[in-house]
């Protein structure tokens, strides 16, 4: 009797993950099909097998170019975040650091708040305001501002599981304040430096409303090219476009799970 | 050779004096234990002396050099933590020779030093293992031989066996005490726990809300505490508060309210001053007959026996006044239930008298 009501449990709580898995990854099996799909209009019926949407994306070279300035820009906000991040979270976790940790823990991971479409207008406003262009720098600050606390988050995660007594013990062996970072402290905080690396180059790679008013056509993100592309017309390439980047991104997911052993969604 | 004196060290934190005032001096080889309860200011004054705290006021000296102000890293002092703090990512050889490493040191000496050390601790063979592949008692070591194998001019250790279990912690007091000696290095260990302290040290440092109360040897300690606080700190103390109705400085005659009147001595005692009896739970004899050579004798109720083992706790009623007795579970002892009537007897040198 008991053993069949677990079995029950068992298949019900197997039936609401197949449920959920579905819910969220529907949408992007279903892209991806499309990308295979022959039919000129999106969304269409199935009518075989092509590979010669994926062909298209290398004659139109706005998109290639969007996809090395997207790379460009995410990477270096990813840096810029994961620095700011590993600094704060050094600080917010060290003992005897200053006080009011939770209020500034809060304002740290304020930018979330705020509506990003608001904060590239705001942006581009305050910049005209002062007679400043924007430009790429200013798109980089911008990503790095909006990635910066989830890269927080996952940090100070791993400094959750950091024992400060083990930087004292390399300052008592001889180890200088730089040498003990080197040696012990980043050594130990790697996985989450990285994992916050990967998941703010994601954010920051796929984002699209804050690029809305920073970008010009020289710094033109490739969620911004395809936005503009599906304006005029919709085909299956915009669909091949989100499935390279879907593999790309759950490439790294894998690697990091994989060789880091770090969990980027818990 | 090193000898390590603290002179007028304080350190405040916001809002209370965590070290005050602190001067003591830890000889050459000499083996120390700062104990205290939690709080007193032991593990502070221990990491001042590692250099991770800064005094507010007061210098350091080891070896005749200040190190007031030295970093951690050039005081040439070896800590072992409560946490033991191994690098997880480091090999035990790689933890073991990380202070060598530090100090630019060629690999084959390194290696060799290593070895050594490892022999020292009893884990030899073990230098390729990670630290979370050993049991805690051999990170305790690896923590030990690490910290050694600098060749340190003080080795410091806070609450080193907290995080063992009782029988290997009986175990580490042997073996820390071993290596201690054998190096011949001067040592500072930290502990709240007294049995620890005494069983270690050669002299044992007994803190008080960030105040030294008394360095001693540890008999000295346990049998003629030098302050209240040492008298009912170390060892199963009975406190009992009254009038001294007679003294002469070093001997007095405590009235207590129920009218019992004991004999004790101390320092510094005058006539009519408020004042506190202390008499350890083990130097009060318990018998059914009279004991006639004691000064302090009193009929007594047996109220609560409590079966400890090794011996047998009794607490009796003395014309009000509540004491435990504590007797060794051995047939040369009488045996009491509660209800029995006996009496209670001891000495005026066990009898410690404070005033305040």
């Amino acid at each position: 009797m008991r053993g069949s009501i677990q079995a029950l449990g068992r298949l019900v709580g197997g039936l609401y993950l197949v449920l959920l898995y579905l819910f969220v990854m529907g949408p992007l099996l279903f892209v991806i099909a499309t990308s295979f799909n022959p039919a000129t209009s999106f969304p269409a019926r199935f009518e075989g097998f092509t590979l010669s949407w994926y062909a298209a994306i290398f004659e139109r070279p706005e998109f290639l170019a969007a996809t090395g300035t997207s790379a460009l820009v995410a990477a270096l906000a990813a840096a810029l975040a994961v620095l700011v991040a590993f600094l704060s979270a050094y600080a917010l976790s060290r003992k005897g650091g200053a006080g009011g940790r939770g209020a500034m823990a809060t304002l740290l991971a304020s930018p979330l708040l705020v509506p990003q479409v608001v904060v590239s207008l705001a942006i581009l406003q305050l910049a005209s305001a002062f007679g400043i262009g924007t430009g790429f720098w200013g798109l980089v600050a911008a990503h790095a501002v909006y990635v910066m606390p989830f890269a927080l988050r996952l940090i100070l995660t791993g400094f959750a599981r950091f024992d400060f007594a083990v930087e004292e013990a390399s300052r008592s062996l001889g180890g200088g304040p730089l040498a003990t970072w080197r040696e012990v402290t980043l050594p130990l905080l790697r996985p989450s430096l990285v994992a916050g690396f990967t998941f703010c180059f994601i954010l920051s790679f796929v984002n699209l409303p804050l690029s809305l008013f920073l970008t010009s056509p020289q710094t033109a993100t490739l969620p911004i090219v395809m936005f503009a592309y599906i304006e005029s017309r919709i085909d299956p390439m915009i669909a091949a476009v989100a499935s390279l980047i879907v593999l790309a991104a759950a490439t790294a997911t894998l690697l990091l799970d994989r060789f880091l052993r770090v969990r980027l969604v818990d | 050779m090193p000898e390590l004196v603290l002179s007028h060290v304080t350190r405040r934190f916001s809002g209370h004096t965590a070290v005050d005032d602190l001067s003591l001096t830890v000889r050459d080889g000499e083996f120390v234990c700062l104990l205290g309860p939690s709080g007193c200011g032991k593990t502070t004054t221990l990491r001042i002396i590692a250099g991770f705290e800064q005094a507010d006021a007061g210098r350091l000296t080891l070896d005749g050099a200040d190190i007031t102000r030295l970093p951690p890293e050039k005081r040439e002092i070896g800590v072992v933590f409560q946490s033991y703090a191994l690098f997880p990512h480091k090999t035990v050889a790689e933890n073991i020779g990380f202070g060598l490493k530090m100090r630019g040191r060629p690999k084959a000496e390194t290696a060799a030093a290593v070895e050594q050390a490892l022999a020292l601790v009893r884990l030899d063979g073990l230098g390729e293992r990670y630290p979370r592949a050993l049991s805690g008692g051999q990170q305790q070591r690896v923590a030990l031989a690490r910290a050694l194998a600098i060749r340190p001019r003080l080795l410091l250790m806070d609450e080193p066996l907290s995080n063992l279990d009782a029988q290997l912690r009986e175990e580490m007091r042997v073996e820390i005490r071993r290596i201690q000696q054998s190096l011949g290095i001067t040592a500072v260990l930290v502990t709240h726990d007294q049995s620890e302290a005494l069983a270690m040290a050669d002299r044992v440092a007994v803190m008080s809300k960030g105040r030294l109360q008394q360095m001693a040897p540890p008999a000295e300690i346990y049998e003629a505490p030098a302050t209240a606080f040492v008298g009912h700190f170390i060892g199963q103390v009975n406190v009992l508060e009254g009038t001294l109705e007679r003294a002469d400085g070093g001997t007095g005659l405590l009235a207590l309210p129920s009218g019992l009147r004991l004999a004790g001595e101390g320092q510094g005692l005058a006539a009519g001053q408020a004042a506190r009896a202390m008499v350890k739970q083990e130097r009060i004899a318990l018998t059914r007959a009279e004991p006639d050579g004691f000064p302090n004798r009193f009929p007594c109720r047996v109220v609560e026996r409590t079966y400890l083992g090794g011996g047998i706790a009794y607490r009796c009623e003395a014309a009000g006044a509540s004491l435990t007795a504590l007797l060794p579970n051995h047939p040369l002892f009488e045996r009491f239930a509660p209800g029995d009537a006996a009496w209670l007897g001891w000495t005026a040198a066990d009898c410690a008298i404070f005033p305040g």
